[in-house]
């Protein structure tokens, strides 16, 4: 299996995009993940998460009362909030940082074919993939969408690895959680 | 010298027993399995499957958008059998099947493609 150097550019884009992560994640560290607040929190919500799953769980034989679940629930929609506010403050640093990865990037490889698809993607998607790109060759890949690819999946993967991957009951929560039904 | 020899075997079966024993510890029925345990154990099998589904087709290679179809439907399927059929989870204690089949299906989706393009653009051109 020969590799060829033709699409060589594909290898820089994903060492670009695996080395932004690794930055990414080591100053999201340095401004929120080894504060004491941040810390508490993600301990609050692993609690509440836990005390909610054992009290709706279904091999759970008593019947749950209804103001300690809504107790519960709300601790941890506060403090899903109070997570998101927390990062939201640092997480303008780490955007600064991929802004100028991504216009570095766009003036390397401007109209340059980095990859071939190996599909011919939807009208959909075919405006990232084919951005900047001369021609009607669909199957022709931009530095857009094999950037998007890096991002989302080396990312999401290199946090996870790291520990640093949002709680599962604070992404559900969300940052403006929608108000308690039963109280309207 | 035949003791440091087979001691240095010994340790290598050992090191290579644990290994196997982590493995297995993550796809045995018998143990205990908490709601993040588990979601994260079908994330690395996810992640593990969208990359080799890359790698190996990028190199074949297959082509054509219906492959897309054919991964999600083989991880799903791949997923499902580990929770349902070797773990015998109840999914109904874990959320339900959405909540463990949605389980890193977006990065691995993202993995796969990432690895066929990689390679089917380095391999065969």
């Amino acid at each position: 299996m020969a590799f060829s150097l033709k699409y060589a550019d594909a290898l820089a884009v994903v060492s670009i995009s695996f080395v932004t992560a690794l930055l990414c994640e080591a100053i999201s560290w340095l401004l929120i993940y080894r504060t004491s607040s941040y810390k508490s929190l993600r301990q609050s919500i692993d609690r509440a998460s836990k005390k909610l799953d054992s009290l709706k769980s279904p091999s759970n034989k008593s019947t749950p009362n209804s103001k300690k679940l809504d107790r519960v629930e709300t601790s941890l929609k506060e403090s899903s909030r109070d997570l998101s506010l927390a990062k939201f403050k640092s997480g303008g640093v780490v955007a600064g940082v991929l802004i100028v990865v991504f216009g570095l990037l766009n003036s390397m490889f401007e109209g340059k074919v980095v990859a071939k698809l190996p599909f011919e993607p939807i009208p959909l998607v075919r405006k990232m993939s084919h951005r900047g790109l001369p021609g009607t060759d669909w199957t022709d890949c931009s530095m857009v969408f094999l950037y998007m690819l890096c991002s989302i999946s080396i990312r999401t993967n290199l946090q996870k690895f790291l520990g640093f991957a949002p709680p599962r009951a604070a992404a559900s929560a969300g940052l403006f959680p929608m108000p308690d039904q039963k109280i309207n | 010298m035949k003791k440091a020899r087979s001691n240095k075997a010994q340790a290598q079966q050992q090191s290579n027993g644990t290994s196997h024993s982590k493995l297995a510890r993550y796809l045995d029925p018998n143990s205990s399995w908490d709601k993040d345990k588990l979601l994260d154990t079908l994330h690395w099998i996810r992640q593990a499957l969208g990359l080799s589904c890359g790698l190996v087709w990028g190199a074949i290679p297959l082509v054509g958008a219906i492959w897309i179809i054919l991964f999600l439907a083989i991880s799903t399927g791949v997923v499902y059998w580990v929770y349902s059929q070797r773990l015998k989870i109840d999914e109904e204690e874990f959320g339900g099947h959405g909540a463990l089949l949605q389980e890193g299906l977006f990065a691995s989706f993202t993995l796969f493609l990432l690895g066929w393009i990689l390679v089917y653009s380095l391999v065969h051109f």
